[in-house]
This record gives C-alpha cells, structure tokens and sequence, in this order.
C-alpha cells in the first residue's frame, strides 16, 4: 500500500525548486511516477511529501529549434513515440520510445522520469548519449546544460543538486549521412543489455560510428576507444573489425554476473548487439543518402 | 552470491590474526558499520550495518555468530540480520584465511556468500551484486590501510 504524504503542487520551476530546498531529503519529485510509486508502495522509499511537477507547463512540450529536438521533461514515452517531428526527424528516438516497458508505462512515464530515476535496465539514455544530447538544469539560482554523458553518476544516482529540476532534454540533430539504431535484449521485465550505434557512412565508406551500451554496467556509457577502431574505414575493414570491437565493447561495459545472465553472456551479447545495430543503423544511413539527394539536406 | 578478494598486508600473520578480534578497529573496516558490540567473546557479536544507492537506504541489525575460528589461520562468521522497513533478510557467510608470505607479510583472502532476500530484490540483483563486490573489496583495503599505519 502506498504510505501517506503531503502533495504540492508548485505551477513554475523556481516554486519546485524552492520546494526541494524547503524539504531537503523528506521529498521528491514526481511526474510520472511509475518508478517511484512502484518503490514506494514497496516500502523502499519513504517521503514526507511528494512535489507533483505535471503542472508546470515550461517542462512540457516537444520541439524543433535549430536542429536540436528540445523534449520537456515531462514529456511521456507514449508522447514521443507518437510526435511527427520525433519521427521525421529522429526516428531512432520515436522507435526506442516505443518498445520502452509496456504500454501503460508509456502513457505516464516520463523521459525526464527515466533519466533522473537511472535505473540501470532503462532504454532511453543509451540511444540518447549516440545523439551527443544534453539535459538542461535549473534552480532557483539559475540554469545550465549538462552533457548527459556527465549526468549519470551510478545506479540511481545522477548528479541532480538537492533543489535541482531537470527541465528538457536537448537532443542535436545527426550529422548529415548519419542514421542511429537501438538494440536490446533480455529475458525478463526490463533489458539485459542495449547498444545503441549511430554511424555516419557513404555508401562503402564509413565516417564516424559511435556507441554506447546500456544495462549491463552502472549506468550507460559511451565506447569512444571501441568507436575510434571503425572510423574512417571501407566498409568491409569496418565489417571485418566488428568482432574485435564487439569483443571491446563486451568488456568495456563492465558486465557482472546476476539474474539477468552472466557477464561473459552478456559481454557476448553486447558484440551480437553492436554488429547488428551497426548493420541497420549503415543501412539507413546510406539509404538516407537518397533520400538526403531528393530532399536536398542531410538528416537520419 | 560470492565474492572474493585478497589484500598483502605488512605485519606477522599473528598481528593480523589479534586484528581481527579487535572490534571496534575491525568495525570500523566494515562499510557503514554504525555500530558493533561483543555479546560472548569469540563466539557472538550484534552489529548495524546502513548502506545506500542512490535514494534505497538500508539499515540492517546483524547478528553475528563465530563458526570457526582456527588461530591465526582462518576464520568463519555468519551475519544475518532483516531490514523491517524494507522487509528483506541479509545474510553473510564471511571467510577469512591468512596465508603467511614470510615472517613479516599475510595475505588476507576474504570471501563472502552473500544472500539478500525480499523486497530489495526490486533494486535489481546486478545493483546489489555490484554493491556487494564494493563493500568486499572496502573491507579488505581497510584492513590493509589499517595495519599499514600500524607498520608506519
């Protein structure tokens, strides 16, 4: 059963903030809820007050300014993975909305939700740190922007100050002849492992490829030592290096052993996810070169 | 779940051993060990143990009971203890074993089967597999950063 606490319902970022100042450790944010609610009714989490922050309306919204895709915080899964101008213009972000959890966590969750819980089994970051976006922060002092790279500190934790509220995510377009996939395995209620590659190719001609890979370690991360082995390659030097790279990347995402398998399974897993997302996200991409000819531009 | 480490340490296998019945210098090796007493000398002790990931706070009364204690070569102890808040059972099988380098240096192997019951499963096992990995490998460098300065 869910424990009683006080509900504030603050209508702007700098009341949330001042809230979070007031009440310190007894409170915390909720949105979509569909971690916290979850952890709470367990009993694993205790709060004095809960600071519902759906009715601030500058957290809310999709958009597309300069290339770069702001998503308010509150934006849910079900939201992105049905706005055409995710779809149009970041179709690898509407697909992994998609398949995140089910669809009643969908509907409620929250991008922003997702990030600032950091469960580790949790799709979005992954694909996200192959697009290079960043999250923006504010408080009553003030805003800034954080790579999201640098966002993740562990399992759970993230590098939120105490009054701290993450407002939007900033996701840059991809470069020109550039498309990104997202891959991801498991056996039970959330992902074992997830690989996200974005690659930037001519036909035959591979520019730049990057990676991350999510779920098996504490938190998502980038490869860019496993990425510096497939730049600026032919394609068949890139296919032949895709085994010694999958072989890195399995043990660079620092697997251990637990339910979800062994970390030898799942450092094997990380290189079968990270061939095949490489192949579909190539695939795209060259086939986005038409598409980039007849349109003139060059986006995934 | 198992794990396992071992730590060189600069001091006489015997020194190691009488550090390991020293409790408030062991306790305070022991990852958030909030407190510790001796309950019969050499056979059972009650400890608390608190930790944290991210928001999760555990907090867990151990009891803790001596299986073996074969001077100065290897020690077992069973702690077991239940956090009534979040209604999940700790469980540790500690191993201690004290391997002589030479007359002025021990390796201590430790290893540790630990098993978590209840709720806090909703964690995630590899949270709690990693966490466990840590606290292991803290423990035996607090030991050996312990005596080091002993040594000094």
């Amino acid at each position: 059963m869910l424990p009683p606490f006080a509900l504030e319902e603050p209508t702007s970022v700098h009341e949330a903030s001042a809230l979070l100042a007031r009440y310190g450790e007894t409170a915390r944010l909720y949105a979509g809820g569909t971690e916290l609610l979850l952890a709470m009714k367990e009993g694993l989490l205790r709060y004095e007050c809960l600071i519902n922050i759906k009715l601030i309306p500058e957290l809310a919204g999709i958009a597309l300014e300069d290339g770069v895709l702001h998503i308010g915080a509150i934006t849910t899964h079900r939201t992105l993975e049905r706005s055409p101008v995710v779809h149009a213009h970041f179709p690898a972000v509407a697909e992994m909305a998609a398949h995140v959890a089910n669809v009643r966590v969908r509907e409620v969750g929250t991008l922003g939700g997702n990030l600032c819980f950091a469960e580790p089994h949790a799709d979005p970051g992954t694909l996200l740190l192959v697009h290079d976006a960043s999250v923006a922060l504010a408080r009553q002092g003030g805003t800034h922007t954080l790579a999201l790279e640098q966002f993740f500190v562990g399992p759970f934790e993230v590098v939120l100050a105490d009054d701290e509220i993450l407002t939007a995510i900033q996701v840059p377009a991809l470069p020109a002849h550039t498309a990104a996939a997202y891959l991801k395995y498991g056996l039970l209620e959330r992902p074992s492992v997830g690989v996200a590659v974005a690659v930037t190719a001519l036909p035959n001609q591979v520019q730049e490829v990057r990676i991350a890979v999510g779920c098996v370690g504490p938190t998502p991360r980038r490869l860019r030592d496993v990425e510096g082995l497939l730049n600026q390659k032919e394609l068949p030097e890139v296919r032949a290096a895709l085994d010694t790279a999958g072989a890195l990347a399995g043990s660079a995402a620092d697997a251990v052993t637990d339910l979800h398998g062994s970390a030898e399974y799942k450092a094997y897993l990380v290189g079968v996810l990270l061939r095949r997302a490489f192949e579909r996200a190539y695939q795209q991409a060259i086939g986005a070169n038409a598409g980039d000819a007849e349109r003139g531009r060059g986006t995934a | 779940m198992r794990f396992e480490t071992q730590v060189t340490v600069h001091v006489p296998r015997q020194s190691l051993w009488d550090f390991l019945w020293d409790v408030p210098r062991l306790t305070a090796c022991v990852p958030g060990c909030e407190a510790a007493q001796e309950i019969e000398p050499h056979i059972r002790y009650q400890a608390v143990v608190r930790d944290k990931v991210g928001p999760f706070t555990l907090r867990v009364p151990l009891a803790v009971e001596v299986l073996e204690a074969t001077a100065p070569v290897q020690l077992r102890a069973r702690a077991q203890g239940r956090d009534a808040a979040v209604q999940s059972l700790v469980k540790v099988e500690l191993t201690l074993v004290l391997v002589e380098t030479n007359a002025q240096t021990t390796t201590l192997q430790v290893s540790a089967d630990v098993t978590v019951l209840g709720k806090l499963g909703t964690l995630g096992h590899s949270v709690i597999v990693r966490r466990g990995e840590a606290v292991v490998a803290q423990f035996a460098n607090a030991i050996q950063a312990a005596l080091s300065q002993e040594v000094t």
